[in-house]
C-alpha cells in the first residue's frame, strides 16, 4: 500500500511545476547530503535561536568563551568594515552560496567551500554600529525606542542579523538590521551581469543563465529593501491569521523601515530537533508545510523563496511558524493557469498530449522536439508520481536520489529541450527546499489527497484532521469577509 | 616566444600561494619589522594587492639585468607558481612575521644570490644579484606599484602616507641586502631612482617572455582564468607609460564603470583566495593584531 517515492517528486508533483523547473540544475543528488549543507548554512537565515557562537564554530581553533571573545573582537564596527567584508562582490555571492546550497549538487568541491567559508567570513555588526542603524532609520537609539534591547545578536540573517527587543507595549520582539551600506553596494554588483554570468556558469553549467540572472537579480534587488518583506511578511499573516496550524508572525510596523523588519518574537524547536520526535508528529508538521507552500501559492498567489530549514519554528501538533519573507515570488494568473494545466492534464485527465502541450506552452519544454508524448511523460511523470495516485506515500531522501539521477542524466533525451522559464526560477528553489525537508523528515501521507483539497480546479472536501480543521477556517474567514 | 613550451602550466597558482600567505602569517602576534598601524600592512590588505603584485613583476622584468638572473638561474619555467608562491611565501614573511623568522627568509635570499651571478646576452654586461642597484630596483618596483594600485583601484593613499610607505619599507630593501641610507625614503627619492634606472630599461626577449606567459599563464581554472584577464588589464593600466611603450602594450584608462568592474572581478577572486584552507584565520588573525593596536 505505501510506497516510497523519491522526495524530488513531492512538490512539483502536487501541482506547482513540472519537471523542467529542476532540469539541468540538479545534476547530481538530491538527499541527505545537500541537506546536510543546507544545515550548515542555517546561520544565514537563522532566526530566535541559533547563536552566532554556535553557528560559524569553523571560524576559530579556540573554543567556548574565547571562541566568542574572539568574535566580538572581529565584529564589524563601521561602515567600511562591511563593505571590506561584503563589498565588491562577496554579499551578492554570499546570497548565491545561500541559494546553490539548495539548487545544486553538483558545485565543484572547490566553489562549494569558497562559498561556505565566505559565509563563514562575515562577523557580526558590533553592537555600537547596529545600533547607529537603529538610529538612523527609526530616529533614536534601540535604547529609547524599545523598553529593552538585547545588544547581543541572537543570529545572523541575509545581509543583516536579528536582535531581541521588547517594545514599550511590552511585546518581544526580532528585530532584523541591515548591514550599512550593503545595499546600495550589493545593487551596484548587481548590475555587473557579465560577472555574475560568469559566476553563475560555475553554479549552474546547464542552467539558461541570463533568465537566473535576471531572477536572481530581481530578487535579492528585492530582498535588500526590509519593507517590501515587511509587506510579504504581513500579506502572509493576513491570510493565514486564526489558520489551525499555520502561523506567520505579525510586522510591527511603526518599528520597520528599509533596514529595519520589526517582527513579533517567536520561540519553537528548529527542523534538526523534529528528529528526536515522533515520527506522527513529523508527518503533521509536514502537512502543514505542505499546505503552506500551495495555499500561499494558489491562494496568495505567493511564495516563500528560501525554504531554509532555519525558517521554520515548530510546536508539536502539526503546528509551525514560518519565518523570513525576504525572498517572495508573486504569481500573476497567467503564471499559474499554466501550472494548473500541466498538473490537472497529467494526474486527472492523464491526457498526455494535453499534457505536452501545457508544458510547452508555459515554456518547460521546447515545443516541437522529436519526442513522442509518451518519452515525454514517462520522462517528467516521475516528478508527478507523488499526487498521480490517491494513497499514503512516504518521501525519502534515498529513493530520490537514485530517481532524480536517473531522470536528471544529461544523456535523456528530454534533457536537452527542458528550460526552466524566469518566472518559475525561485518556485523552482523552494521545490528543491521542500524536497530536502519532506525527505529528511521521511514524511507519510496522502498527497493526492491533500492536494485535491487545494487545486483550485478541484477543491475537494477535507481528506484530514487538519484539512477539516483548515476547512473550518477557511468558512469562518470566509464568513468574516463576507461580514 | 619558441620557448614558451618549456613552461609548466598554471595549474594551483591560487591554492599554493594562498597556503604560502596562511603560512606566513604567525599565530602569535611577535616583534615584526612593521605592525598594524603601518601603511605597509594597508597596501598588503588592499584589494588591489594582486594587480600590485602583476604589476611588479612587470615593472622589475624591464631591467636587464635583473631579468637575466631570473632566466638564467631560476626554475621559474618548470615550476613557475612554485616560484611566484615562494616570492609571496617571502614578501609575507618580512610584512607580517617575526622579525627573527623574517631575517632568516632574508639571510636565505641573500644567500642564494650569491651565486646568481652571469652575463646577459642581450647587453653583454655581467650581473650580480646581490648588486644593491639590481636589489634596488626590485624594491622599488614592488613599493612604486603598491602606491599605484591602491590609487587606481583601491584606497589611495595620501601623499603623507605614501611617503610613510615608502619610508618603512626600506626595512625590506635592507634586509636583503642594500647598504643602509641607500633606499628611497620618500615618494619623490623613489620616484627620482625610478627615472634615474630608466635609461637602462629594455625589454629583453626573456622579459617579453615571461611577461607573455604571466599575462595568459595557461592551466588556470576557468573561474579563475577569466579572472586573470581582468587583473591583467588593470596591471597594465597601472604601468607607466613608458613600461608600456617598452612592452609593446597599450591600453585606454579606465572608465569608471570598467575600474568598478575590475574591482569587482577582484572581489570575486579574493572570495577564491578567502576559500582556500587557513587563508580566513591568518586574516583574522592579522585583524585581530590590528585591533588590539587600534582599538575603536
Amino acid at each position: 500500500m505505501r510506497r516510497r517515492v523519491p522526495a524530488a517528486a513531492v512538490v512539483v508533483a502536487a501541482g506547482a511545476a513540472g519537471l523542467a523547473l529542476t532540469a539541468g540544475l540538479l545534476r547530481r543528488r538530491v538527499g541527505r547530503l545537500r541537506f546536510e549543507r543546507a544545515l550548515a548554512t542555517v546561520q544565514l537565515a537563522a532566526r530566535g535561536g541559533a547563536r552566532y557562537a554556535g553557528s560559524a564554530p569553523r571560524l576559530f581553533a579556540a573554543a567556548g568563551e574565547r571562541r566568542e571573545q574572539l568574535r566580538n573582537d572581529l565584529a564589524m564596527r563601521t561602515a567600511d568594515d562591511v563593505l571590506a567584508t561584503l563589498g565588491t562582490m562577496k554579499g551578492v555571492m554570499v546570497k548565491l552560496g545561500q541559494m546553490a546550497s539548495y539548487v545544486d549538487d553538483g558545485l565543484a568541491p572547490s566553489v562549494r567551500r569558497t562559498l561556505s567559508r565566505l559565509q563563514d567570513s562575515v562577523p557580526p555588526m558590533s553592537a555600537e554600529l547596529a545600533a547607529g542603524v537603529i538610529a538612523e532609520e527609526l530616529g533614536a537609539r534601540p535604547e529609547h525606542i524599545f523598553a529593552q534591547w538585547d545588544p547581543e545578536p541572537i543570529a545572523a540573517a541575509s545581509i543583516g542579523q536579528v536582535h531581541r527587543a521588547i517594545t514599550r507595549d511590552g511585546q518581544a520582539v526580532a528585530v532584523k538590521v541591515q548591514y550599512p551600506r550593503i545595499a546600495e553596494t550589493m545593487a551596484a554588483d548587481l548590475d555587473n551581469v557579465a560577472l555574475l554570468r560568469r559566476m553563475l556558469r560555475i553554479t549552474a553549467p546547464s542552467q539558461d543563465v541570463d533568465g537566473l540572472i535576471a531572477e536572481l537579480r530581481l530578487r535579492v534587488l528585492e530582498e535588500l529593501d526590509y519593507r517590501r518583506e515587511a509587506e510579504n511578511q504581513r500579506l502572509l499573516h493576513d491570510y493565514f491569521d486564526g489558520h489551525p496550524t499555520i502561523s506567520v508572525p505579525g510586522i510591527i510596523d511603526g518599528l520597520s523601515s528599509r533596514r529595519v523588519v520589526t517582527s513579533e518574537l517567536v520561540t519553537g524547536a528548529r527542523f534538526s530537533e523534529l528528529a528526536d520526535w515522533t515520527q506522527e508528529e513529523r508527518d503533521l508538521a509536514a502537512e502543514t508545510l505542505y499546505r503552506f507552500v500551495f495555499r500561499s501559492l494558489y491562494e496568495v498567489h505567493a511564495f516563500n523563496g528560501d525554504p531554509h530549514p532555519g525558517n521554520y519554528l515548530f510546536h508539536g501538533g502539526g503546528k509551525v511558524t514560518f519565518l523570513d519573507f525576504g525572498m517572495v515570488k508573486h504569481f500573476t494568473d497567467p503564471d499559474l493557469l499554466p501550472l494548473m494545466a500541466m498538473v490537472r492534464n497529467l494526474c486527472v485527465e492523464n491526457d498526455p498530449a494535453a499534457f505536452r502541450a501545457s508544458m510547452e506552452e508555459a515554456g518547460f519544454l521546447v515545443p516541437g522536439a522529436p519526442l513522442s508524448d509518451d518519452e515525454v511523460v514517462e520522462h517528467l511523470a516521475v516528478f508527478y508520481e507523488l499526487v498521480r495516485k490517491s494513497e499514503p506515500i512516504e518521501v525519502t531522501s534515498d529513493y530520490a536520489t537514485s530517481v532524480v539521477r536517473r531522470f536528471f542524466d544529461v544523456r535523456s533525451p528530454v534533457a536537452q529541450y527542458a528550460r526552466i522559464p524566469q518566472s518559475y526560477v525561485v518556485l523552482q528553489r523552494i521545490n528543491l527546499g521542500m524536497f530536502a525537508l519532506l525527505g529528511d523528515m521521511h514524511a507519510t501521507a496522502n498527497w493526492r489527497a491533500i492536494a485535491e483539497e487545494i487545486w483550485p480546479f478541484m477543491q475537494a472536501p477535507p481528506s484530514t484532521p487538519m484539512g477539516r480543521a483548515e476547512s473550518a477556517w477557511r468558512a469562518a474567514a470566509a464568513g468574516v469577509s463576507r461580514g | 616566444m619558441s620557448r614558451m613550451s618549456q613552461y609548466a602550466d598554471a595549474t594551483g597558482l591560487i591554492e599554493r600561494s594562498a597556503a604560502a600567505f596562511a603560512t606566513a602569517i604567525p599565530d602569535s602576534p611577535g616583534d615584526g619589522f612593521f605592525g598594524p598601524a603601518s601603511v605597509a600592512w594597508r597596501v598588503a590588505g588592499d584589494l588591489a594587492s594582486p594587480v600590485a603584485g602583476l604589476r611588479s613583476l612587470m615593472v622589475q622584468a624591464l631591467h636587464p639585468l635583473a631579468m637575466a638572473g631570473v632566466d638564467q638561474h631560476s626554475d621559474w619555467r618548470s615550476d613557475p607558481v612554485g616560484r611566484l608562491a615562494a616570492t609571496s611565501s617571502y614578501v609575507t614573511t618580512v610584512l607580517f612575521g617575526e622579525r627573527g623568522v623574517a631575517e632568516h627568509a632574508a639571510a636565505r635570499v641573500r644567500k642564494i644570490h650569491e651565486h646568481v651571478t652571469g652575463v646577459d646576452q642581450e647587453t653583454g654586461r655581467p650581473y650580480a644579484a646581490s648588486d644593491p642597484q639590481l636589489l634596488l630596483w626590485v624594491h622599488a618596483a614592488l613599493v612604486d606599484s603598491g602606491i599605484v594600485t591602491c590609487a587606481l583601484l583601491g584606497d589611495e593613499l595620501s601623499s603623507a602616507d605614501a611617503d610613510r610607505y615608502v619610508a618603512e619599507m626600506t626595512v625590506a630593501a635592507e634586509i636583503v641586502g642594500v647598504p643602509a641610507g641607500l633606499a628611497p625614503s620618500s615618494r619623490a627619492e623613489l620616484d627620482a631612482f625610478i627615472e634615474s634606472v630608466r635609461p637602462q630599461l629594455r625589454c629583453s626577449a626573456a622579459a617579453k617572455e615571461s611577461m607573455a606567459y604571466l599575462l595568459d599563464p595557461p592551466g588556470l581554472d576557468d573561474e579563475v582564468g577569466e579572472i586573470w584577464q581582468d587583473i591583467r588589464e588593470a596591471a597594465v593600466v597601472s604601468l607607466p607609460e613608458w613600461a608600456r611603450e617598452l612592452y609593446g602594450y597599450s591600453a585606454p584608462s579606465l572608465t569608471a564603470m570598467r575600474r568598478t568592474e575590475i574591482r569587482q572581478a577582484l572581489g570575486v577572486l579574493d572570495a577564491v583566495y578567502l576559500g582556500e584552507p587557513g587563508v580566513l584565520e591568518a586574516r583574522q588573525r592579522i585583524m585581530l593584531r590590528a585591533r588590539s593596536a587600534r582599538p575603536a
